[in-house]
């Protein structure tokens, strides 16, 4: 079971960094090259708000999730982790 | 470069506050905010917006953005006394738009998408809808023109354009300002940055939450006071200062020292021969999104001090984008003239983190001078400085 | 205004080097249907970098605005007086239309706000700023076949007011293919590839093209200096560059001005139609000031006997003016002087 959900959780995280990648225009870096606990805003990837509006888009698009504040769910935005666990929490419900 | 005064001589306002000067006064007066969902195309997006209720637009040969400015250019020419005294005098124009500039019709493009060919209609009218030319036509003028596309302080960097032309002795009198539709794609469009409030916008509150969407536009008439005086035109009105600065920051979020506002705001003053302390009133770009109130705040209370008397009329109007520099120039003039403005609409609660307040009722105003500013996505900072004598 | 620096965005490529070999090369077909600039010419990552979600409209601004820069030798002292005023006709249309596609694909709620960002005119003149660090005045105007024109008579305003010490004023405009589609259904296109200038056709033939050209400007002159430029029209010059693309329709009103034997001239064919041409036609103009040189009409297709160049050779020149008209016959006309 955690090893389904081990997999589920990896799946995600490859799909999400392979959408940064290619819908923030990510230049001189591959999807398999972010890490996992990679910080997405400030360091990092060093992503700004612009970036951070259009991951609410690409989440919407991609994965069905309606983020609707935020500010109020940053610490899920601190990283390509924290963002995917999110992803399959939401998805499980 | 000619020296000399610049006055204003005429204005025309139309909004969601009122389609004309009197209108609007009462609007302001009652402290009235018409927003409400759009009623003008179908979308998904219920957020509240600033229409002008009741305008139909005209009978489709032109965008409603240039019927809007018909309107108050109209307005401006029978203030200033000019209507049929036009051929007189060698005329500019100089608006400011966002909508009116853009190729973005989409029942168009989803014909072309769908089958690979559409009717050009709107393309047509597009092409004959360049803001400034049309109206150059519509009056029957024949000088400069221009359409200033700065995107939100459009309408204030026309009125700039505008005053340059007369130091250059270029035209006699301008008509300047901004015009800018409520339009499906740009309500989408700023919906997706997040900053459009669900709810009635408050500009500088601590609970606010973005901007309200709202269209109209706003002329003034600048002239050579020699010409003004010539032709028997009474004015105490002046254009005495423009300042504009880039933040060369990003795309879209200001420089949060706002040292572009601040040079901006210098250059007009500087331009005005005035010091902050004989400023009225500023008029405030104040769109209720958390980081333009933040650093504008910041800037207002920087340059001013804490006591100064500042609003945002945008509680009342809405961002009207291009036309907003216009809109407010006159929403200014209103003020230094009546010697009194309304309260800064939608604010309750002080922020402390931006240091200072709009006013929160009808304010007596006295003083010769105010200022307007207008800060645009891209980081464009303007300000105009307009003197009674 | 003297003319100190230039930089130019085209379909032969980058830079001022690149537009003087086109200008001795003559008439070259285009490899498409457009005179359309290679996403090749748009990859230098020194000037990029802080341009990764930027589109093509941005970045063909860009470069032409940030080489406009260096070519002048300008130090960045000069960036907190320095002015931007970028001329368009159509704006950014090709993301505008991406942008419709958002809304038309999934729906008002979920469009994207980076494509919208870029959507908007000034977009380009904000990175500009941004690559450059330029903290002056940035404006940008639209007044169809009139914009560049417009743009500079601004600049010289702003320079004479003291609004700022140096100005990059320049044009930008895109041609994707629903601007190519307008193109066909509106105007007449050279299935040849060929605009002919000289034909002066009540129906020419246009071949749709996309670029951008800068020019740092200033009131005082520098070591390095181009020409002098001015936004009106002042006595008689010593050549006349006409922008007969094809783009607005009738063109007898450029006749008028051929038949009196004056010396005309037309680079069109090199860089496509395009609404804001006259920035071309100037950045040709400054070369030929610069070198003292005029360079060979591209197309002499020449039925009315125009005065037209026929060789590159070496020739002194005083002055050249560029002119424009809109579909209106209204005529906007730079003056460029040694």
């Amino acid at each position: 079971m955690e090893d389904k959900k081990e997999q589920e959780l990896d799946e995600i995280r490859k799909k999400l960094k392979e959408l940064l990648v290619t819908n923030l225009n990510l230049e001189n870096i591959k999807p398999e090259q972010i890490k996992d606990n990679e910080i997405l805003f400030g360091e990092g990837l060093g992503l700004d708000s612009l970036d951070a509006v259009e991951i609410v888009v690409l989440l919407q698009r991609n994965f069905d999730l309606d983020v609707k504040n935020m500010n109020e769910e940053k610490k899920i935005f601190y990283s390509v982790d924290t963002l995917s666990r999110y992803i399959l929490e939401k998805r499980k419900r | 470069m000619q020296s000399g005064n610049v006055v204003i001589s005429g204005m025309g306002v139309i909004s969601a506050c009122g389609k004309n000067i009197s209108e609007t006064r009462d609007t302001f007066a009652a402290g009235r905010r018409n927003g409400s969902e759009t009623t003008l195309f179908e979308t998904m997006l219920k957020y509240p917006v600033f229409e002008v209720k009741g305008f139909s637009g005209g009978d489709g040969k032109f965008m409603r953005t240039l019927e809007l400015a018909f309107v108050t250019v109209r307005q401006a020419l029978e203030d200033s006394g000019l209507e049929d005294k036009l051929n007189d005098f060698r005329i500019g124009v100089c608006l400011g738009t966002t909508v009116a500039s853009q190729l973005n019709d989409i029942d168009f493009y989803n014909e072309y998408k769908n089958t690979g060919s559409a009717s050009l209609c709107s393309v047509e009218r597009y092409l004959k809808g360049n803001l400034a030319e049309a109206v150059s036509k519509k009056i029957g003028v024949s000088g400069l023109a221009c359409t200033v596309v700065n995107a939100c302080s459009s309408g204030t960097d026309a009125i700039g354009v505008g005053l340059s032309w007369l130091r250059a002795d270029l035209c006699d009198i301008v008509i300047c300002g901004g015009a800018d539709e409520l339009n499906r794609v740009p309500l989408a469009g700023f919906g997706s940055l997040g900053v459009v409030s669900d709810s009635l916008c408050k500009p500088f509150d601590k609970d606010r939450s973005g901007l309200n969407l709202g269209e109209g536009a706003g002329v003034i008439i600048i002239e050579k006071e020699g010409i003004c005086r010539k032709r028997g035109k009474k004015t105490e009105l002046f254009l005495r200062g423009y300042g504009l600065a880039a933040d060369a920051y990003h795309l879209t979020t200001p420089r949060p020292n706002g040292s572009g506002l601040e040079t901006a705001l210098a250059r007009a003053m500087d331009e005005a021969g005035i010091t902050p302390s004989q400023v009225a009133f500023v008029n405030a770009h104040g769109t209720a999104t958390p980081d333009n109130d933040l650093v504008e705040g910041k800037v207002l209370a920087r340059v001013f001090g804490a006591g100064l008397k500042f609003l945002s009329t945008k509680g009342y109007s809405g961002h009207t984008l291009g036309a907003a520099g216009g809109i407010e120039a006159v929403f200014t003039i209103l003020g230094l003239c009546g010697g009194w403005i309304p309260q800064s609409a939608g604010f309750e609660k002080p922020d402390d983190t931006i240091g200072i307040s709009p006013v929160t009722q009808k304010t007596t105003i006295s003083g010769q001078y105010a200022i307007s500013t207008s800060l645009a996505f891209g980081g464009n900072n303007s300000a105009i400085v307009i003197g009674k004598e | 205004m003297q003319i100190v620096g230039m930089g130019v965005v085209f379909n032969r490529g980058r830079g001022v080097q690149t537009l003087e070999k086109a200008l001795e090369e003559g008439w070259v077909p285009p490899t498409d249907s457009t005179y359309s600039v290679a996403e090749d010419t748009l990859k230098d990552k020194s000037v990029l970098k802080e341009m990764r979600r930027a589109d093509k409209f941005s970045k063909m601004a860009c470069f032409a605005a940030y080489d406009a820069f260096v070519d002048s030798g300008l130090g960045n002292e000069v960036k907190s007086s320095l002015g931007i005023i970028l001329a368009t006709a159509f704006g950014p249309h090709v993301t505008t239309f991406r942008f419709l596609d958002d809304i038309l694909d999934y729906g008002d709620t979920n469009v994207s706000p980076t494509v919208f960002s870029h959507s908007v005119h000034n977009a380009a003149a904000s990175y500009i700023a941004l690559v450059l660090g330029a903290r002056g005045p940035t404006l940008t105007v639209t007044q169809f076949a009139h914009s560049f024109h417009q743009a500079l008579i601004i600049a010289q305003s702003w320079l004479r007011e003291r609004r700022c010490e140096y100005i990059l004023v320049g044009n930008a405009d895109q041609c994707g293919v629903v601007m190519e589609y307008i193109c066909r259904q509106k105007l007449r296109l050279a299935e040849d590839g060929k605009i002919k200038p000289f034909l002066f056709s009540q129906r020419p033939c246009a071949v749709p093209g996309e670029g951008s050209a800068f020019f740092l400007v200033t009131e005082g002159k520098t070591e390095k200096c181009y020409c002098s430029v001015l936004a009106q029209t002042v006595g008689t010059q010593d050549m006349y560059l006409l922008d007969s693309d094809g783009m607005v329709g009738d063109e007898r009103c450029y006749l008028k001005m051929a038949k009196g034997g004056i010396p005309v001239n037309s680079y069109t064919p090199i860089f496509g139609s395009m609404l804001t041409q006259s920035s071309f036609s100037c950045a040709a103009a400054a070369l030929m000031l610069k070198n003292q040189r005029h360079y060979a009409s591209p197309v002499q297709d020449n039925p009315f006997g125009a005065n037209i160049c026929r060789l590159t050779e070496e020739k002194e020149t005083e002055s050249v003016a560029c002119v424009r008209y809109n579909c209106g016959i209204e005529r906007s006309q730079i003056t460029l002087k040694r």
